[in-house]
């Protein structure tokens, strides 16, 4: 493939779109808002289709791992064998949610396992607080309060019983953590601005790939 | 090794099982224990209810189905309200099982039944629209062109509620719930920032710390956070459900968690001045 198709073509598209993106933001101009609109409309479907992409993608990768019997090679070919039964199902027995057997299957294993992966969380959290809070000097003493006074205010009980809680909470959140992460955000929409005009202006080329 | 050094040490299995019984029992037999209805809930509660009666506010569901048992009840709670309040909602999702999530949902919410609304002319569902804050800029920006049809199939000029939306003033709020902070800060950026549509967001808890600094600046107008804030919406709009039930778990396993920091201090230090006599 030539440069200017793998470089130059990209690198154009990206400026052009770019532009008409900020001048969306800061005129009124019905043509710049047109086109910008179409480009959406454009992203939106471009999106969908990278979900097909991605599924074919999976069965490339996994394909070839249980071709080459790789580890936990069963694992993936469960991985595909659920993959083809949610879309057989899914386009086979009715459309959307009148399908009563695409809902059971999903509300049968997906969302039980979505939820569990999330839940599981609380025993992580639980066996890290227990071990690692410790106040084993000036630092950890100001980590364990704070999250002392966390929990207690966000422990539905506590607040209740003595509302207190509620507003010690409410003040680190408001004055430390609000205070820590205004910074961050601003010094990472700072860099966004940045790096959005090296890439307008075809400086950040990492999306291009080895191009 | 010694009792402090043990206590300090327990074994990983006896902490989780502990906090597994704290789990269970209140889930099996509630206790019912009070809850205090915290501000950044009180403020969506407001803005909702500070709304006039047919305004059109842009519901997007944003989590799947790990952020089900927490966001659910936020949703069903908020739906409630709203319908109540004979808003109409126009609702869409941004994350890739939100589609699944909308019947859950209203399964619960019964709109029709509940409060006499009709599909298409008092809500209507768009489903998942991909691309995240690409979605939000076309959907706002202008929604006969991003969307053809709804869930169903039905074109968007059959659909009396879509007929109502002229740009993104027709819609008096923005309500999402998500397990994504892309989507959650992308509603900040494209409905506020772009737009200066007041905004209302539900997150995990876990999320909330990060995002707090939006409400703080007023670009967000209400929090629910995680099952507390579900847990105070459906205390607010007097529909009891899975979040108050879980309030209880959560006072139950959080107490469990704050006994073993504190043990986990106690035989800390205990250990350590032990150790400190023994070598005297």
């Amino acid at each position: 493939m030539s440069e200017v198709v793998r470089k130059y073509i990209p690198l154009l598209i990206t400026f052009i779109v770019g532009v008409i993106a900020v001048l969306d933001f800061y005129t009124t101009v019905p043509a710049i808002r047109g086109t910008f609109t179409v480009l959406k409309n454009w992203g939106i479907v471009v999106t969908a289709f990278a979900l097909g992409v991605g599924a074919v993608n999976l069965f490339k990768v996994h394909g070839k791992r249980i071709a080459e019997r790789g580890e936990l090679w069963p694992l993936s070919g469960w991985l595909l064998f659920m993959l083809i039964v949610f879309v057989v199902v899914g386009l086979s027995t009715g459309k959307f949610d009148a399908s009563w057997q695409y809902k059971w299957i999903y509300n049968a294993i997906m969302l039980p396992l979505g939820a569990t992966m999330y839940s599981s969380l609380c025993f992580y959290m639980a066996i890290g607080a227990y071990k690692a809070l410790r106040i084993r000097n000036i630092d950890s003493l100001f980590l364990f309060l704070t999250a002392i006074f966390v929990v207690l205010g966000n422990t539905p009980m506590f607040p209740a019983a003595f509302p207190g809680f509620f507003y010690a909470r409410e003040w680190i959140f408001k004055t430390i953590i609000s205070g820590a992460y205004r910074g961050i955000r601003i010094g990472v929409g700072i860099g966004a601005v940045v790096l959005g005009i090296r890439t307008i202006l075809g400086l950040e080329r990492g999306y291009l790939g080895r191009a | 090794m010694s009792a402090w050094e043990k206590l300090a040490a327990l074994p990983r299995e006896i902490v989780l099982t502990i906090v597994l019984i704290a789990m269970i029992v209140p889930a099996i037999r509630p206790f019912g224990l009070p809850i205090m209805v915290g501000k950044m809930s009180k403020d969506w509660y407001n803005t909702v209810d500070s709304l006039p009666e047919g305004s059109i506010v842009l519901f997007d569901i944003g989590f799947g189905s790990g952020g089900y048992p927490t966001l659910g009840p936020c949703a069903v709670a908020a739906l409630h309200q709203m319908f109540e309040k004979h808003l109409k909602i126009v609702i869409m999702a941004t994350a890739l099982e939100g589609s699944m999530m909308y019947p859950l949902i209203m399964e619960k919410v019964k709109p029709e039944k509940n409060y006499g609304a009709e599909y298409g002319k008092d809500y209507v569902f768009l489903g998942y629209i991909a691309g995240e804050q690409t979605a939000m800029a076309a959907v706002l920006g202008d929604i006969h062109t991003a969307v053809k049809e709804d869930y169903y199939g039905t074109p968007i000029e059959q659909i009396p509620l879509l007929q109502e939306i002229t740009g993104p003033e027709s819609f008096a709020l923005v309500a999402y719930l998500t397990t994504s902070g892309g989507i959650a800060e992308g509603w900040v950026y494209q409905a506020y920032s772009r737009y200066k549509l007041p905004v209302v967001g539900g997150f995990l808890s876990m999320m909330t710390p990060s995002l707090k600094p939006y409400y703080d600046a007023g670009a967000l107008k209400g929090i629910l956070d995680g099952i507390k804030g579900a847990a105070d919406m459906e205390y607010m709009t007097r529909h009891p459900g899975d979040a108050m039930r879980a309030t209880d778990i959560l006072s139950a396993t959080q107490t469990i968690v704050l006994i073993f920091i504190v043990i986990g201090n106690i035989s800390y230090w205990g250990s350590r001045l032990s150790k400190r006599e023994g070598e005297k």
